[in-house]
């Protein structure tokens, strides 16, 4: 991997967890795990995803398996969206963003359900619908970045 | 006649030096410059430490029950990530430190809430402000009882169970009880806001508002009760001195000159290792230092060994097997049937 993108993903992870700590409940890594998805070689969605997954599992507060059901997830939806969208499409990037808002909700009620927990519903309303909404802003900002970085291909 | 002169000097002195003669005044502009900069920061990290020190002192101010100790933990961040679907803190300290679920965390106005998962560096901390939270409670002056549960961030906390009868006034401090045996008595967890009846409800209304801020919060104290506490210590250094449980911790603290090696030991009954089922490693087997005699006399009346080698396990019971006699009743309950030829 080039060191551009290297410095890339860097500082996408430190500003992701630092978001996550400004508006907790919304996954800021999910767009970048796309993003890799779509414009890397298959080794690095692996490995970040790996370490993000660590990283939401550590920090979460529900028993582990809730991070690998979440990026596990969202990988499944990809593969199987691109099939019937264009992969670099806002409006898919959109769709998955609604999945993923619905994903949370259903995920953290699940899980809370399995460890006889009590979750408040607004919140979590609020969570899903900003992860739905804020999913394919931040993909499209990291697509404009990521496409402008100095030793990409695309760059102007 | 000589100051109107020097008047006009001083003047002329005066406007060379302040606008015309400037050698140096960039340089010493520079330095002054830098020189603030520099008492700026320095005046930031004194303002930061006195802030600290005023929270750690309210912190330290706090006297645990009698039976508890205190250990301080810094907050490393609150809910993070899509997965934090509870109302927790993060903590610096964990099992390493002796942490255990379920351990109580409170700030010098009251109680936070309790240890939910640990990590050897670790801790997540469940407040009580988080809906899964239930806390038996009292009510401090009129002593009503009743069970204190969270309703999330931004709400109030609710007090159930408590009977229309039952003596409550706003304001009241609730206090734990000490019934589910993970607080302590007498910790102040909330002040009562609101007393009301809720329709066919055979309980009361009751609203409260929790003793601390949680935006606020940057440092916690965890209590330990003093019996498990201690063998949090052992625990920690178990590394340094393993063994197993049963055994005696003397060869860990054992000197080096007591630990003579086996093949310079004397041959004397006192230098005879127990056998397997009196109890007791040869290698703790410290007695004579440990009792204080000499044992030089008593190794040099021996003969010397033939010569010095590595000493295995196995050289061990070849010694012990000669000692055997020595007790004779025991040596004879341990020896194996000799099995008659021919079988």
């Amino acid at each position: 991997m080039r060191p551009g993108n290297i410095a890339f993903w860097f500082f996408f992870t430190a500003g992701g967890v630092w978001l996550q700590n400004v508006i907790p409940g919304v996954d800021f890594l999910a767009p970048g795990l796309i993003l890799a998805m779509q414009e890397e070689k298959w080794t690095v969605p692996v490995w970040l995803g790996l370490i993000w997954l660590f990283i939401q599992e550590g920090t979460g507060s529900l028993a582990f398996g809730a991070g690998l059901l979440w990026y596990g997830t969202l990988a499944g939806l990809y593969f199987f969206g691109h099939w019937l969208f264009e992969a670099r499409n806002f409006l898919f990037m959109f769709i998955l963003g609604v999945c993923l808002g619905s994903m949370h909700f259903l995920l953290i009620n699940v899980m809370a359900l399995l460890q006889d927990w009590t979750v408040p519903l607004e919140r979590l309303t609020m969570e899903s619908a900003l992860q739905a909404l804020i999913f394919p802003v931040e993909w499209g900002l990291l697509y404009l970045i990521h496409h402008h970085l100095p030793d990409n291909g695309h760059a102007a | 006649m000589l100051a109107p002169g020097k008047l006009v000097s001083d003047q002329v002195s005066s406007f060379w030096n302040r606008y015309l003669y400037f050698v140096g005044i960039r340089q010493q502009n520079d330095q002054l410059l830098r020189e603030l900069t520099a008492a700026k920061e320095e005046l930031s990290g004194l303002r930061e430490n006195a802030s600290e020190v005023e929270r750690l002192r309210r912190l330290l101010s706090m006297t645990p029950p009698g039976e508890w100790t205190r250990q301080g933990a810094r907050i490393i961040s609150h809910r993070l990530g899509p997965n934090a679907a509870l109302e927790t803190f993060l903590i610096d300290k964990g099992s390493a430190y002796g942490v255990t679920v379920n351990t109580p965390v409170v700030s010098p106005d009251g109680v936070v809430g309790r240890v939910l998962r640990i990590s050897p560096t670790a801790a997540t901390i469940l407040l009580v402000t988080d809906p899964n939270s239930r806390i038996p409670v009292v009510s401090q002056k009129n002593r009503t009882q009743g069970i204190l549960k969270g309703e999330g961030p931004t709400r109030e906390l609710v007090l159930q169970y408590v009977p229309q009868d039952a003596p409550m006034e706003e304001g009241e401090v609730l206090v734990t009880s000490g019934l589910e045996e993970i607080f302590p008595k007498g910790l102040p967890v909330a002040r009562v806001t609101g007393v009301g009846r809720s329709g066919a409800s055979l309980f009361q209304l009751i609203h409260a508002a929790p003793m601390f801020a949680p935006l606020t919060l940057e440092e916690v104290a965890l209590l330990f009760k003093a019996a498990a506490a201690q063998p949090a210590a052992p625990a920690a250094a178990a590394p340094a001195a393993p063994g197993l449980p049963g055994q005696p911790a003397a060869p860990a603290v054992v000197p080096p000159a007591a630990v003579a090696k086996p093949g310079r030991q004397p041959k004397t009954a006192a230098a005879i290792p127990p056998a397997p089922n009196q109890g007791g490693a040869p290698v703790a087997t410290p007695a004579p230092a440990a009792s204080g005699q000499p044992q030089a006399p008593a190794v040099q009346t021996g003969p010397p060994p033939a010569a010095p080698h590595a000493v295995q396990p196995g050289d061990a019971a070849r010694k012990r097997e000669p000692a055997a006699p020595a007790d004779g009743t025991d040596a004879k309950k341990r020896r194996k049937p000799a099995r008659p030829e021919g079988q």
